[in-house]
C-alpha cells in the first residue's frame, strides 16, 4: 500500500495491527503517528477534535476498564491510497469495571458489546472519523438503566447548561474526507433495505432478510428471526417517525473467503414525536448517528437474503438530547 | 436432484422446504411418505425407529408448543454417491435451525410456563427417493429448561420420576441401544471440513493451544444453553470443561462435511461422539464415574483474519444435550431420586 508502512498487507491489515498497537498494547502515544494532530472525530455523544483529546479520552477509559478487549470482527472498506480509504471497522470490546470513570464507581462487572469505527486512512494515518460505540449495552450489563444514567451524566458534567452537547450536524467540522464509498451492489442493496425501512416499508423484512436472520442491536440485544429486527427498526422509527432519514456513506464488498457484506452510515435527524424506544414523545430535536453492517447468504427469495445485521445507534446521547430538552435533568 | 420431486432446486431447498412443509405447515402425516419406513432418529435423549415414532413425537411438541417456529440458518450438505440407487441421487445434509416457541400448554416440560423460548437443532438427514432414510440430531435440550424457569439437573431428575422412575424412563442413546441405519458414510473430503476436524480432534487431545491460532480472535461463538459469546477464552472454556468432564473418553469424529458455495464463507459441519467415564471436574460437576455417550454436532463458518491472511474460524455452533448427559450420570449414580 502507497504510503503505508511496508509491515501492513492490506488495509484490513493496517486497521486490525494499529487498532491492537494503540489501544490493546498500550501504544497511546503512537496516535501521535497514526492519527493526523486535527482529525475530528464524531462519537454520537459529541464531536473531539485532535489527536491529544484521543490519547487523553484513551487514557481515562483504559483506568477504568484495564483489562479492555478490542476484538476486530471485520474490516469493511472502500477507497484507496490516492482518494483515501474509508474503513468500516466493527469490533467485540469486553471489559471488567475496576475503576472509576465515566461510568461512575466500579462495580466489578463485565461487560460485552460491539462497536463500530469509520475511518478515513491515507498515508499510514487516519485523518477523519465517525465512531458509535453501544454505551446503552456497557451501562445495562453495568446494572444501570440508560435513560436515568444519561440524567445522572447531565448532573455530573455540572447540570444542562454545562453539560457537553451531543454530537449534531450542525456541529460538524470537515476532517477532508468526502467520498460516499462505493457503488457495489451488495452496499446499493443494504441502503435500499434501510431506506424502505425509514421509508416504513416494512414489507422489505419479510422480503429480503433470511428468515432466520441474527440481528445485533444496541443495548447489546441480539435475536433471531424478522420479527426481532423489525421490532426493533419500528421502536426506532416510531420515536423519531417524521424526521429526516439520509445515508452518508455505503459500501458494498465481495471478498474471498467472505460472505457478500456492506457498510451503511446513516442518521436521523428530526422531532422524537412518538412512542417507541425512547418512552413518551417530548418534541426534542434529536440527532441519532447510525451505522449498520450486513451479511448477505443465498437463502432468500431471488436467490439471496440478509442473514447477519449488526447496527450501532447510542442509546445514552439520544435520552441525553431529550433530557436537556425537557429539563428533566434538573 | 435425480428422484427428487421437480419443485426443489437443490438439497438446501428441498430440506428447508420439507421442514415448513412438515412441522409449521402441519402436514405432519406425510412424515408416512418423507421418512422411509423403519428410519431410525438418533437424538442424545433417545433413539426412535420409524416415522410413527416421528409423527407421535412431533404432534406431542405441537401440543404443547402450538406456534413453533423452525427458521433454518444454514444446509451444509455432501453427495453420496454410494448411496444413490438406480432411481435416485442420495446426499447427506446438515441442517441448522433456530426454533422459536411460546410454552403455552402442558407436555414434557409440565404445566404451561407462558415463556416464550428461542434454541439451536443441528440435524444430520441422509436423503434419496424424495424422502429422509437415516438421521442423527441434537437439540439444545439445556437452553429450552433454562428458558422456562428450570435448573437443567433437577429438571432432568423430575423427568426421570414423570417418565416412571429408572426402570421405565426413556433411556438416552448409548452405543448399547443405537440401532444401526443404511447410512455409513462419513461425508466429503473437502479441505475445510478436514480442516475443522483436524482442530476439534486436536481440541479434544487436550492441545488447547490450537485456539488462538485456528479461531478468529473476535470469533462468534454459540454454545449449548443458548450461549451467545465472542473470543478465544471463550472458546477455550467451553471446550475445555466438556473434555475435563471426560478426561479418558474416546473421542471419535463419526461425521464431516465441507463446503465452498458462492454468496457463503467455506464452511463444515462434524458429528462427533465422546464415550466414557464421568471421571473429571468441569462441565457436570463432582466426577462420578459414570459411563456417558455424548453426541455432539457443530459446524463453523471461516473467514481471512488470521495471521498473514491464513483462514480461521470465525463463527462456531456446538451442540450437545445436556438434559441427556446427566441423566446418564442420574441414573447410574442413582441420584436420580
Amino acid at each position: 500500500m502507497k504510503g503505508f508502512d511496508a509491515q501492513f498487507t492490506d488495509l484490513p491489515d493496517y486497521i486490525l495491527k494499529i487498532t491492537k498497537e494503540i489501544w490493546e498494547d498500550r501504544g497511546l502515544t503512537t496516535l501521535h503517528r497514526y492519527y493526523a494532530p486535527d482529525l475530528p472525530m464524531r462519537f454520537p455523544s459529541g464531536i473531539v477534535t485532535g489527536n491529544r483529546g484521543v490519547i487523553d479520552g484513551t487514557l481515562a477509559t483504559l483506568a477504568e476498564f484495564p483489562d479492555r478487549q478490542l476484538l476486530g470482527e471485520d474490516v469493511i472498506w472502500s477507497g484507496d491510497e490516492d482518494a483515501g480509504f474509508l474503513s468500516s471497522h466493527r469490533l467485540v470490546t469486553t471489559g471488567t469495571h475496576t475503576g472509576h470513570g465515566a461510568f461512575g464507581k466500579p462495580t466489578g462487572r463485565r461487560f460485552t458489546i460491539r462497536a463500530i469505527a469509520d475511518c478515513a486512512a491515507k498515508n499510514n494515518a487516519i485523518y477523519d472519523e465517525w465512531l458509535i460505540r453501544d454505551a446503552g449495552g456497557i451501562v445495562r450489563q453495568l446494572g444501570m438503566k440508560p435513560k436515568r444514567f444519561a440524567r445522572d451524566q447531565i448532573k455530573a458534567e455540572g447540570g444542562p447548561e454545562k453539560a457537553s452537547r451531543p454530537f449534531h450536524p450542525a456541529d460538524d467540522i470537515p476532517g477532508g474526507y468526502t467520498s460516499r464509498g462505493n457503488d457495489n451492489e451488495w452496499g446499493t442493496r443494504l441502503a435500499d433495505i434501510l431506506t424502505r425501512i425509514m421509508d416504513k416499508d416494512f414489507t422489505v423484512i419479510r422480503a429480503d432478510y433470511d428468515r432466520a436472520v441474527r440481528t445485533e442491536h444496541p443495548g447489546a440485544k441480539g435475536g433471531w428471526g424478522w420479527d426481532f429486527v423489525e421490532t426493533e427498526w419500528m421502536r426506532l422509527r416510531s420515536s423519531f417517525p417524521t424526521a429526516k432519514f439520509e445515508i452518508h456513506h455505503q459500501i458494498g464488498r465481495s471478498d474471498p473467503a467472505q460472505p457478500p457484506r456492506a457498510a451503511v452510515r446513516w442518521s436521523l435527524t428530526g422531532t422524537h414525536s412518538g412512542f417507541g424506544a425512547f418512552g413518551k414523545p417530548t418534541g426534542t430535536e434529536v440527532h441519532v448517528m447510525g451505522i449498520t453492517h450486513a451479511e448477505f447468504g443465498p437463502f432468500g427469495y431471488g436467490g439471496a437474503g440478509l442473514r447477519r445485521e449488526f447496527t450501532l445507534w447510542d442509546e445514552i446521547a439520544i435520552w441525553k438530547q431529550i433530557h436537556l430538552h425537557t429539563g428533566a435533568c434538573s | 436432484m435425480k428422484g427428487f420431486a421437480p419443485k426443489w432446486r437443490d438439497v438446501p431447498h428441498f430440506i428447508i422446504g420439507i421442514t415448513k412443509e412438515i412441522w409449521e405447515d402441519r402436514n405432519i402425516g406425510s412424515l408416512r411418505r418423507r421418512y422411509a419406513p423403519g428410519l431410525v432418529v438418533r437424538s442424545p435423549a433417545s433413539v426412535v425407529v420409524d416415522s410413527s415414532g416421528v409423527i407421535a413425537a412431533t404432534m406431542a411438541t405441537l401440543a404443547e408448543f402450538p406456534d413453533r417456529e423452525l427458521l433454518g440458518e444454514d444446509v451444509i450438505w455432501c453427495d453420496d454417491p454410494e448411496g444413490a440407487t438406480a432411481t435416485s441421487d442420495a446426499y447427506l445434509s446438515s441442517h441448522r435451525l433456530i426454533c422459536t416457541a411460546t410454552h403455552s400448554h402442558p407436555g414434557l416440560y409440565g404445566p404451561p410456563t407462558g415463556r416464550r423460548v428461542s434454541y439451536r437443532i443441528l440435524a444430520d438427514c441422509a436423503i434419496r427417493e424424495d424422502a429422509v432414510y437415516d438421521e442423527w440430531l441434537v437439540r439444545d435440550q439445556s437452553a429450552i429448561v433454562e428458558q422456562l424457569g428450570f435448573d437443567v439437573v433437577e429438571w432432568t431428575r423430575d423427568l426421570i420420576a414423570r417418565e416412571g422412575g429408572p426402570d421405565r424412563c426413556v433411556k438416552p442413546m448409548t452405543p448399547a441401544n443405537d440401532v444401526a441405519g443404511p447410512y455409513k458414510r462419513r461425508g466429503n473430503g473437502n479441505e475445510w471440513g478436514q480442516r475443522y476436524a483436524d482442530s476439534i480432534s486436536r481440541i479434544m487431545s487436550a492441545d488447547l493451544n490450537v485456539i488462538p491460532t485456528h479461531y478468529d480472535r473476535a470469533v462468534n461463538l454459540f454454545y449449548p444453553g443458548g450461549q451467545v459469546i465472542s473470543g478465544w477464552s471463550a472458546a477455550d472454556n467451553f471446550w475445555m470443561g466438556l473434555r475435563a468432564a471426560f478426561p479418558s473418553a474416546s473421542f471419535t469424529i463419526d461425521h464431516v462435511i465441507g463446503r465452498d458455495d458462492p454468496l457463503m464463507p467455506p464452511r463444515a459441519a462434524l458429528r462427533w461422539s465422546l464415550h466414557g467415564k464421568h471421571t473429571g471436574w468441569g462441565r457436570f460437576g463432582t466426577p462420578t464415574g459414570a459411563e456417558v455417550y455424548v453426541m455432539g454436532m457443530c459446524q463453523a463458518e471461516y473467514g481471512p483474519f488470521a495471521e498473514h491472511g491464513a483462514p480461521s474460524i470465525r463463527r462456531e455452533y456446538a451442540l450437545i444435550d445436556e438434559t441427556a448427559i446427566w441423566k446418564q450420570i442420574l441414573l447410574q449414580t442413582g441420584a436420580h431420586a
